[in-house]
């Protein structure tokens, strides 16, 4: 027995996913991008759901959605001094663009070309829930989930110092 | 006898408590540290007791080991050797990091970091324990390497003066120069042997000469670095910016013998190689001579301390060329009593005087009797004056040299020891006789006093062990041949007499003028350090510079031209390729090779300086390396 | 591919492709160090999408790719604070958040 991905809703997630980026790099308002970058959050955690990673979906909202964008709208007012300051001329960067899309190119030819994992639509079944994937965490994964909150607080601290007060 | 385990762990803890305090609360618990030394003292002295009455180097009177690491299927160990030479090198470890400790806790008591001095001063304790400890080369290595973080840290002790600083990066870098020399002889050991471990390396292992050359001359380069010896020994003198304890303690006594310590571990190595002798021994009689000369025409008091260790160093490192492990060993634990003695000494007198200038000193005699009484013994222990510890251990390796034949080198050690007791006596009667010049002159306090009076009994009276000492590293013993001592001891009295001609019959200030005009070239050639530091300044530093100047010149020019160069190499090649492959391919390549120089001729306008450009240029090259991989699929 | 089809690996790797070239476009033109951070943050979504998608394809019980992600996040959410820290302390000595204001390093 073998699930399958939903073909429309892979689409349409998709879309919101690709629409959102190309929204937020093509607005000249930094206010909107970080919205726009929000949408993208969201939808990914969509797609994480549909990957039946229910935990990972979880915490993409928690983090991106939640923190991060807030972190981001913060600085953005943090730094304007006016209102006007959040429009902002529009950057084409042709060569970016260029070196990008070669990129990206390269990365689809590659990837259809040389693919030897099981071409057709289906997944593999047997999908561990969220307790198995917990019990993983703190057992097989204990030590690097440590060393990562580790490096939470280390880059809590930093941050903290950085962004400190005027006397440094 | 598991308590062996404690004796680098004691320290260690010390530094484990000591590390995380606040600046405050390190300050008031510096006797943590003191307790740990000694008790690490007290459980040397026992383990060494039951070593006595000794045995062969490598017949471990008590060894534990456990794996720490697995990479695949190689197992790493940790472990503990208790053999005579590690027993020995405990008790002067301990013995001298108890002193230096004590002592400190009066030399350093108004520094508003002392806490941290101690914290640091016990990581190092550790790691010189552990490394003496160790039964096999990686642990060797890795305690070796604490040790040279240590000693950063400590010269660097006042990071807010501009000196203390640039000695420690400069102490830093040039020891890894010969650490790169250790790592690679890691890597040849275990390629060859398959193991670090002694047991199996020294012992169970037939060496091919070749290879045993390669190990040893690399291993020797290491200890060249650590240990100061000529070329990599430009470190040691600007490592006295640091505090005098720690000098004492790092950088005369315990690490930078650890060089030598590694040579005599690694000795069947070097006998399997036999080359590798001959250049230990060519290394240290230069060193020996290089250090002696340079000592005598240093006006800072630590400094000609610096080169003098670095002069007895070489002394250790002729006598293992020679073969001599004992005479080895037992020159390196009388020299780590007295030189430690010295230094402290040094740093009572630079309390006095508020100068490490000795021509702004002078007559100390009279007013620190205790100071003086001390730094006399160890004073004529450097020199090699009969009953004092370094007459002893001289001797020993002026008798190795001699019944192994080594003519030459027992000639030029004889002149070393001679130019060791010129500087010795130029010291000490500029800073004991003469005028005084400075004027309110006070001893010591009692807890600096002490540890200085201990080793001065130690040095007094260690040296007629000797032939004992011999008997516990596992060879027979004897007191030295009357004919050999009576040379060195004219040799010495010779140089002592000089010293005293030239420096000791003056009632005023002492103007050295005359020589200096008499052999110009040779005292410019010593004042300027042999030239050492400035070849290092002019062919490495600059060249350095320049070499760095150059590649921006190299990314400013070249690179923007290697980016259009690249389409139109890659054009070029697709060329090429276009014989072989299908015709679509080769029009694809072609378009994307036009495409990138597009790219990259937009590229080149935004160079230099800005992120993004590296950035771009960092996507640039992956692309590049994706179309070929493709390309190559396909 | 129709509608309602079932969706392959490929999908997905395509989907996170491009995704990636969006993001690495705008981390490269954007002259604003805000944009830039958030351009990153797409690069690291279009990861993490990879990593999960490919393991839920071929090896779902092990969850090693969902690990993967949760450690990158960790990394990404590191990454992004730190960098907007340094974006406030940029702006405080500079009054301006351009790129450009950072070029101590140029040779």
């Amino acid at each position: 027995m073998t699930e399958t991905v939903n073909g429309a809703v892979f689409l349409a997630l998709s879309f919101a996913t690709i629409g959102g980026a190309v929204m937020m790099l093509s607005t000249r308002n930094v206010v909107h991008a970080a919205f726009w970058l929000l949408e993208v959050m969201i939808a990914t955690a969509g797609l994480y759901l549909l990957l039946s990673a229910e935990f990972l979906a979880l915490v993409q909202v928690l983090v991106y959605a939640g923190s991060v964008s807030v972190l981001v709208l913060f600085t953005i007012m943090l730094t304007l001094r006016r209102r006007e300051d959040a429009i902002r001329p529009f950057e084409p960067g042709w060569s970016a663009g260029v070196l990008a899309a070669l990129f990206g190119g390269a990365v689809l030819f590659a990837a259809e070309r040389f693919f030897s994992q099981p071409r057709p639509g289906v997944m593999p079944e047997t999908v561990p829930d969220v307790a198995a994937f917990g019990e993983k965490l703190f057992g097989t994964w204990a030590v690097p989930f440590e060393i990562a909150s580790l490096v939470l607080l280390v880059a809590l601290v930093g941050a903290v110092w950085w962004s400190g007060g005027e006397g440094r | 006898m598991g308590y062996v385990i404690a004796i680098p762990l004691l320290p260690a803890l010390a530094f484990g408590v000591l590390a995380p305090l606040s600046n405050r609360a390190r300050n008031a618990a510096i006797w943590v540290p003191v307790a740990a030394v000694c008790g690490s003292l007290l459980l040397s002295l026992a383990a060494f007791a039951r070593v006595w009455p000794g045995g062969h180097e490598g017949e471990a009177v008590y060894r534990a080991s456990a794996v720490f690491a697995t990479l695949g299927s190689v197992n790493l160990h940790a472990g503990v050797l208790l053999d005579p030479i590690s027993a020995v090198m405990l008790v002067v470890v301990t013995l001298v990091g108890a002193a230096v400790q004590v002592y400190s806790v009066g030399y350093m008591h108004r520094d508003e970091r002392i806490g941290w001095y101690f914290a640091v001063l016990s990581l190092f304790t550790a790691a010189m324990l552990a490394l003496v400890l160790s039964d096999n080369f990686l642990q060797l290595y890795m305690a070796w390497e604490v040790m040279g973080l240590c000693s950063y840290l400590l010269i660097g002790f006042w990071h807010e003066q501009e000196a203390p600083r640039k000695a420690s990066l400069k102490a830093f870098l040039t020891t890894r120069v010969g650490d790169v020399g250790f790592v690679l002889g890691l890597a040849v050991m275990y390629a060859t042997a398959g193991s670090f471990d002694f047991a199996v390396v020294l012992h169970g292992f037939t060496w091919v000469p070749a290879t045993a050359t390669a190990v040893s001359l690399l291993f020797l380069f290491g200890a060249i670095g650590k240990s100061a010896q000529v070329p990599l020994h430009v470190w040691l003198p600007d490592a006295m910016a640091g505090p005098t304890p720690a000098s004492a303690l790092i950088h005369a006594a315990t690490m930078v013998a650890a060089g030598v310590f590694l040579v005599a571990r690694a000795l069947p190595i070097f006998q399997a190689s036999g080359v590798a002798l001959t250049v230990t021994m060519i290394v240290g009689v230069t060193t020996a001579i290089v250090g002696g000369l340079l000592a005598a025409v240093q006006h800072d008091i630590k400094k000609v301390l610096a080169y003098s260790t670095i002069s007895q160093l070489g002394y250790m490192f002729f006598a293992l060329g020679a073969g001599g492990i004992v005479a080895g060993i037992f020159h390196l634990m009388t020299h780590a009593f007295f030189k430690s003695l010295l230094f402290l000494g040094a740093g009572v007198i630079i309390h006095a005087a508020h100068t490490q200038d000795m021509r702004e000193m002078g007559g100390l005699a009279k007013k620190m009797p205790v100071t003086t009484a001390t730094f006399t013994i160890g004073s004529l222990a450097l020199a090699g004056i009969f009953p004092f510890s370094g007459f002893w251990s001289k001797d020993e390796i002026l008798t190795v040299l001699w019944t192994e034949g080594h003519y030459v080198v027992f000639a030029l050690a004889l002149a070393a020891a001679f130019v060791t007791a010129f500087y010795v006596a130029r010291l000490w009667f500029r800073v004991f006789t003469g005028p005084e010049q400075t004027p309110e002159l006070a001893e010591a306090h009692a807890e600096m006093l002490v540890p200085m009076g201990v080793l001065a009994a130690i040095t007094a009276v260690i040296g007629f062990g000797s032939p004992y000492f011999a008997r516990f590293l596992g060879h027979t013993g004897a007191w030295p041949e009357a004919g050999i001592a009576l040379t060195s001891t004219a040799v010495a009295g010779l140089g002592l007499a000089l010293g005293w001609c030239a420096y000791g019959r003056r009632t005023k200030v002492i103007n050295t003028r005359p020589l200096k005009e008499r052999a110009g070239f040779v005292y410019d050639a010593l004042a300027m350090k042999l030239y050492f530091d400035l070849t290092y300044d002019y062919f490495i530093v600059k060249q350095y510079a320049r070499l760095a100047d150059a590649l921006w010149a190299f990314d400013h020019t070249v690179i923007d031209g290697a980016v259009n160069g690249a389409g139109a190499i890659w054009k070029a090649g697709a060329d090429v390729g276009a014989l072989f492959d299908t015709y679509v391919i080769d029009g694809a390549v072609n378009g994307t090779a036009t495409l990138v120089r597009a790219a990259g001729a937009k590229v080149r306008r935004i160079q230099v300086g800005r992120i993004q450009a590296y950035q771009g240029l960092m996507v640039g090259a992956l692309v590049l390396l994706m179309l070929w991989f493709v390309v190559k699929g396909a | 591919m129709t509608i309602m089809q079932p969706v392959g690996v490929l999908s997905f790797v395509a989907l996170s492709a491009v995704l990636f070239a969006l993001g690495l476009y705008g981390a490269l033109s954007r002259r604003s160090t805000v944009m830039v951070l958030m351009s990153l943050e797409l690069m690291a979504n279009a990861i993490n999408i990879n990593l999960v998608a490919l393991s839920r394809f071929s090896a779902p019980a092990e969850m090693t790719g969902q690990f993967f992600a949760v450690f990158s996040m960790v990394v990404s959410a590191a990454e992004i604070g730190l960098g907007l820290a340094l974006v406030l302390a940029l702006y405080r000595q500079r009054k301006t958040v351009e790129i450009d204001a950072m070029q101590e390093l140029k040779g």
